[in-house]
């Protein structure tokens, strides 16, 4: 029951039932000195070196499904196609719908992908599945890919945050989780405010008075753990050794050190606004910003709402995919933009278009991806893929892959080794690099 | 009763095995055939048996003791007033009669109302009048099948009172969430991996146990009303990685089948009952029909306390050993099957056994265990390599819940001659039923522990920079501490009486040199420094945890 | 014509959604302008749905706007074109970009020389019908939504006499015109048309949809919804509010909760005594009401949302293209 975890050398594949339970049993208890009680089988020397390449993801989460036919796989002169026309690009052969015409210009970078069929087609299961890259289970909290990259990519004691999630609208808006990696890894979780809460001092505390306080905590906090130590106050001093350094942080959030020609680059819109602030915290290391445009389910409406909400997405993933590249930065950034669904072909009476799951498109852009690939197909119709498909997992799968941190990495949690990806997922090798 | 001889066999064995040395302890309280001082005996038999190579640590200290007696059992750190009388005690039994007066104490009532809350729904949601009817269900002293039963059947039990009825109302709309937390809570068993398959690595549980539970909440139904219901017909349905399709039986986690007898209601009526439990379910006024004479939860209630395998026990009395140690008896909470055994496995069957001897009086099992030895022992020190945890040769560091917290928060940052606790006000339960409303807001920011867990940044961030904390908790009135400590004006004297206050101790010498330091070097700035001194005393692991 | 008798006498059903509609003189065909970028002529006299499409250069993308004088007739389409059709022929005869956004709506003045054109390049052009020269182009309307999206351009109405021309928006403003000299004459503002969640959902929905001026040219109807609580759907009520054209005040406003979506378009009964609304969400409406105090006279409920109208003077034949299908009512009165 109370072997050490070094004592073995750990082979999934070897693994048997008996010692999966024993690990278990002694995972929980040899809390390793990374804080988390979730045991990783896999080489860390590894994912040290993964940390040190300095990538990271910025993912615009276009929350409420927006529609693939307004955005990658128009099917105009279709009865399913709507009122737009399909744009060329600046790919040979590669047409998107003129509601964006910005990114057709610069598809260099993306791979675009037309082939998720993700059957989920319910906003709340669909968003979890979207969120973590597996169907749910109640009895394991599984963390959601922002969570995974912080670990994967951040480093434990980390000055800058190494989760950020923007989520404005209130509609559909989820604090994101990470699950059985602990509240080391929960989001810092911006709604109203962009300025983190809680991340300035107080007027009535001196800087001064402020540090040395916190150094007398850490006395006071070593006087006790010389006597008894134990890894969770580790934990708990690294939450505290984190928040000056955090507090440094806060310019991160502050657009307007940025030259008025940038601001104007991404426009005045609030996803524009909330973009550039996800550039500047990559920019300074933050493995994983997320910012949700909500909301995109269009039930009644559809191309008004595709018009107005298109118009920003185009507009402000070209101003990030140009800013990142301009810097630099692009080669060791991916950009993800993906919603939990898309939208059905059919029209419906209200010219909306309902929920769909069954074949719709996403797309992935900079680091580690193979630009200028369009990946997968559906029909004429765009009811059904016929080539190609990919399930979240699979999606994920390409997404670790891209980063350079392993699919096939498992945690240890509770009486299960979890694959980062889900089981059977593949990446998709055709669009990474 | 399988159970009860193999206890029996067990307890012989025991008692004729385990040495005899025991440390001294004081005298019981409770007088009779059975009193909790002597199952405590048991337990601690039982444990030591165990410690061979391990040597046991010694007992915490008296301010340890009192710490952490008080937050398991009235749910916050005890006051100054509280330390000093225990302090000054010179009764032999004084832990025993500690123990005692925590238990029949006001705070203990709304402690395990939280601690039952935390369990049962808090993770779900906050819900008033549930926590409302958990709290009178404590201080009258109902059971734990009593509540078992309230809870699972309200619309049996007092159709009126919809209180209890938010455990099932809250997970009626996920039959795999009623399924699973059902299986979870009440019988500390995960089936959820066997929904898809048979469990992977654990033999005992097959797709036909996943589903078998399910079919016991698959009628239910909520009204627009907000009533519970059940319906008069409905079978869950799955099918095997085979590919075949089946019915689920009316299956308990033992393998006990009840067999549903004949509806005996023609197609008509059937119809008509089904219709108008959907309207039931859309409409605000609509009625539901009169229940069924089969009640799956009723069924499932019954076979839960009628079985031989003891899960229903089990559960509950590995719960409280965890609550109480930090660690179950089976470990995770949610896995007693039979490849995961105990680490002592005659122990669980003694407190099942006993809880079910004493009508599931919680009351009386977490009052032993807190007489144990082992429960009063210290955390390991840095001596030597640490201990295997599961042995419970030392105690372990729990982090508080949020309750715990800001009721101790309340109180650590209160003047000792404001609050000065149980027995030394004459108003106590009053003022403590008071400090629960006070510190709901705060209690809601914390995250409820669970045994990933660790505490976020975001905390950090709120104790080092909110206004509420700087505010309401750290400002200098006279009822609070800093204002209380700013009249201090010998310096050992002020530092003694915040570590009181706040660690519930004395400082050791280290701390009273940097705390010195830190008041001389500001010396200029006093009141702003005995500020800060207490805020660090605050945010110092030793405050988070119960140890 | 008693509007309470108001009942549908026919229904031709179809795949795509039509948009708009017109009559020939002698109602035995309609052309209905489709989502399937064609224009159709429908035979009248089959009960069931008989058509052809027009033949010729036409559309790319949906059809949403018809206006005929004489044989000649004039579509306009979400492909930013104006086409001219010969309605005896039934083929095209010119087509021509005329805005640089979907093409919203096109009128004839009543005297048959030119048409008005407007789109969600948010300009109002107008053409000289039969040399398609472009004779005026003027706007009164934002191009882009106070929340920085872009707005759109969605009803226009020429007056009876043809002196006045409207022109409506998606944040809710109207302008009227002087149709010789392009003159703003006029303005309205009915904000209560527009929803913009800031909060919720981030984006906007409604607009005024329809515009029309009284038989007396005395009184504009704007017709689009009311607020709406979730903007994923259609979910507010139908809205109308009527302007006095001198005094430049709002003299009516009418907010149907029984009948959610949007007003489409609207006709006034010849001695400006009621008028009727068309439209919907998912499905459809007809509502007639008391042009004076706004009171619901009738309403009946149509299969599939309602885009456009065509009615004779007495509303003897209705004519509506809808999702999905065409209809044909009449306010005749029943024989006893």
């Amino acid at each position: 029951m109370n072997k050490k975890r070094d004592d073995e050398s750990v082979n999934l594949g070897l693994l048997s039932r008996r010692t999966a339970l024993q690990l278990a049993a002694a995972g929980a208890s040899s809390l390793a000195a990374n804080m988390s009680v979730v045991d990783v089988l896999g080489g860390e020397a590894m994912a040290d070196q993964v940390r040190r390449s300095g990538k990271r993801v910025i993912l615009l989460w276009l929350a409420g499904g927006a529609s693939q036919l307004e955005t990658w796989d128009p099917k105009p002169g279709r009865a399913t196609g709507g009122p737009f026309a399909k744009i060329r690009t600046n790919l040979p052969g590669v047409e998107i719908s003129e509601l964006m015409p910005k990114m057709s210009t610069r598809l260099g970078e993306t791979a675009i992908i037309r082939s998720l069929n993700t059957k989920i087609a319910d906003h709340g299961t669909a968003y979890e599945l979207m969120d973590t890259g597996r169907v749910a289970e109640p009895s394991l909290k599984f963390p959601h890919l922002g969570a995974l990259i912080a670990r994967e990519l951040g480093w434990l004691d980390s000055q800058v945050p190494d989760y950020v999630t923007m989520y404005t609208s209130t509609e559909g808006r989820r604090e994101g989780s990470a699950g059985f990696l602990g509240g080391r890894y929960n989001p810092m979780f911006l709604t109203d405010s962009m300025i983190p809460p809680d991340i300035r001092r107080l007027e009535s505390i001196s800087d001064v008075d402020h540090h040395e306080r916190s150094e007398l905590r850490r006395r006071i906090s070593d006087s006790f753990t010389k006597r008894f130590d134990h890894p969770v106050f580790d934990g708990h001093n690294a939450a505290y050794d984190r928040v000056r350094g955090l507090m440094s942080s806060d310019h991160l959030f502050n657009i307007d050190l940025e030259p008025q020609s940038v601001r104007d680059l991404y426009g005045p819109t609030q996803f524009g606004q909330q973009c550039l602030i996800a550039r500047r915290l990559a920019e300074a290391g933050v493995p994983f910003v997320k910012v949700a445009r909500a909301w995109w389910d269009s039930h009644g409406q559809n191309f008004e709402t595709h018009q107005e909400l298109c118009a920003d997405l185009d507009h402000c993933m070209s101003a990030l995919l140009d800013d990142l590249k301009s810097r630099g930065m692009l080669e060791d950034t991916l950009v993800i933009t993906l919603g939990e669904f898309g939208r059905t072909p059919k029209i419906n009476g209200s010219l909306g278009r309902d929920h769909f799951a069954s074949a719709w498109s996403c797309t992935l852009s900079g680091c580690g991806i193979r630009g200028g690939t369009v990946y997968g197909k559906t029909d004429d119709d765009g009811q059904t893929v016929v080539d190609g498909e990919m399930n979240a997992g699979d999606l994920f799968a390409t997404i670790f892959a891209a980063l350079g941190i392993d699919p096939a990495k498992e945690y240890m949690v509770g009486s299960r080794p979890v694959p980062i990806a889900d089981f059977d997922s593949t990446p998709c090798r055709e669009v990474l690099a | 009763m399988r159970v009860r001889v193999l206890l029996f066999a067990v307890t012989i064995l025991v008692v004729v095995c385990s040495p005899v040395g025991r440390r001294s302890r004081g005298g019981d309280h409770v007088v009779g055939i059975d009193p909790p001082s002597a199952l405590a005996r048991k337990v601690d038999q039982l444990i030591d048996a165990q410690l061979i190579d391990e040597r046991a640590a010694p007992l915490a200290s008296e301010s340890a003791f009192i710490r952490r007696v008080t937050l398991d059992l009235a749910g916050r750190i005890p006051t100054v007033g509280e330390l000093t009388r225990f302090r000054e005690s010179e009764r032999l039994d004084k832990r025993a009669e500690l123990v005692q007066s925590l238990i029949d104490s006001p705070d203990f009532d709304f402690h395990q109302r939280n601690e039952l809350d935390l369990l049962l729904l808090r993770r779900i949601k906050r819900d008033e009048p549930w926590r409302e009817y958990l709290y009178e269900a404590v201080r009258d002293g109902r059971t734990w099948d009593q509540m078992f039963r309230e809870i699972m059947m309200p619309d049996v039990v007092k159709p009126d009172d919809l209180r209890p009825a938010a455990y099932l109302v809250s997970r009626v709309d996920s039959l795999d969430t009623m399924t699973n937390d059902s299986s979870i809570l009440w019988f500390g068993v995960n089936v959820a991996c066997a929904k898809c398959h048979d469990h992977p690595l654990v033999d005992d549980w097959k797709q036909s146990h996943y589903y078998g539970m399910a079919s016991f909440f698959k009628r239910t139904f909520r009204t627009r009303k907000g009533t519970l219901g059940e319906r008069f017909d409905g079978r869950v349905k799955y099918e095997t990685t085979g590919g075949e399709s089946r019915e689920s039986q009316f299956m308990f986690l033992s393998g006990a089948t009840i067999q549903e007898p004949e509806l005996g209601l023609d197609d008509e009526t059937l119809k008509a009952y089904q219709e108008s439990i959907k309207k039931a379910e859309r409409e605000d006024n609509a009625e539901a029909p009169p229940a069924p004479k089969f009640r799956p939860r009723e069924q499932l209630v019954s076979l839960a306390l009628h079985d031989d395998s003891g899960f229903f026990a089990k559960n509950i009395a590995n719960r409280l050993w965890a609550r109480m140690f930090g660690r179950g008896l089976v470990h995770p909470l949610d896995q007693i099957h039979t490849e995961n055994p105990a680490s002592h496995p005659e122990l669980l069957e003694l407190l099942a056994d006993d809880l079910h001897r004493h009508g599931y009086d919680l009351k009386r099992l977490l009052h032993a265990i807190a007489l144990t030895d082992a429960y009063a022992r210290q955390m390991s020190d840095n001596s030597g390599r640490p201990g295997d945890p599961s042995l419970f040769a030392s105690a372990l560091p729990r982090a508080l819940t949020p309750y715990q917290l800001a009721l101790s928060f309340r109180i650590a940052t209160s003047s000792p001659n404001d609050v000065r606790g149980l027995n030394l006000e004459d108003d106590w339960p009053k003022r403590r039923s008071e400090f629960e409303r006070q510190t709901e807001s705060i209690a809601n920011r914390f995250e409820i522990p669970d045994e990933d867990f660790q505490v976020s940044v975001e905390e950090a961030l709120w104790m080092s920079n909110n206004a509420q904390v700087q505010n309401d908790y750290l400002n200098a009135g006279s009822n609070r501490l800093v204002g209380y400590l700013r009249q201090i004006a010998d310096d050992e004297q002020l530092i003694r009486s915040a570590c009181r206050s706040i660690l519930s101790r004395e400082p050791e010498t280290e701390e009273m040199e940097s705390i010195a330091a830190y008041l001389n070097d500001h010396h200029e700035r006093r009141d702003d420094a005995i500020g800060h001194i207490v805020w660090a005393l605050l945010t110092s692991p030793e405050f988070r945890f119960n140890h | 014509m008693d509007p309470s008798q108001l009942r549908q006498i026919a229904q031709r059903k179809c795949q795509d959604i039509l948009f708009c509609v017109e009559l020939s003189d002698d109602n035995s065909e309609a052309w209905v302008g489709s989502s399937d970028a064609n224009v159709y002529c429908v035979d009248l006299t089959s009960e069931s749905m008989a058509r052809v499409p027009m033949g010729g250069d036409g559309h790319a993308s949906y059809v949403t706007g018809v206006c005929r004088y004489g044989n000649v007739m004039i579509t306009s389409g979400y492909d930013k074109h104006l086409v001219w059709w010969d309605t005896d022929s039934r083929e095209s005869v010119r087509k021509i970009v005329a805005h640089n956004k979907w093409i919203r709506s096109v009128a004839f003045t009543p005297d048959g020389s030119r048409i008005i054109s407007i789109a969600d390049d948010m300009r109002v052009r107008v053409w000289e019908a039969s040399t398609a020269d472009l004779i005026g182009d003027v706007s009164d309307h934002a191009v882009m939504t106070q929340q920085n999206y872009p707005s759109m351009l969605y009803a226009l109405d020429v007056s009876p006499d043809g002196e006045l021309f409207a022109t409506a928006d998606r944040v809710g403003h109207i302008a009227v015109w002087e149709t010789e000299s392009l003159k703003k004459i006029q303005q309205f503002d009915a904000p209560k048309m527009y929803t913009w969640d800031p909060k919720q959902r981030r984006h906007s929905t409604g607009g005024i949809r329809s515009l029309a001026f009284s038989p007396d040219g005395k009184r504009l109807a704007a017709g689009g919804i009311g607020h709406v609580g979730n903007i994923d759907h259609l979910g507010g009520p139908s809205r109308i509010e009527i302007f006095d054209l001198e005094s430049g005040s709002q003299v009516l406003e009418i907010e149907d909760n029984k009948k959610q979506g949007l007003v489409e378009q609207i006709a006034w009964q010849k001695d400006g005594e009621w008028i009727l609304a068309v439209g919907g969400a998912n499905n459809g409406f007809l509502s007639v009401f008391h042009a004076g105090d706004g009171k619901l006279i009738h309403q009946v409920d149509h299969p599939g949302h309602v885009h456009a109208m065509w009615h004779d003077e007495d509303f003897l034949n209705l004519h509506i293209a809808a999702h999905e299908n065409m209809t044909h009512w009449t306010m005749r009165e029943q024989e006893v």
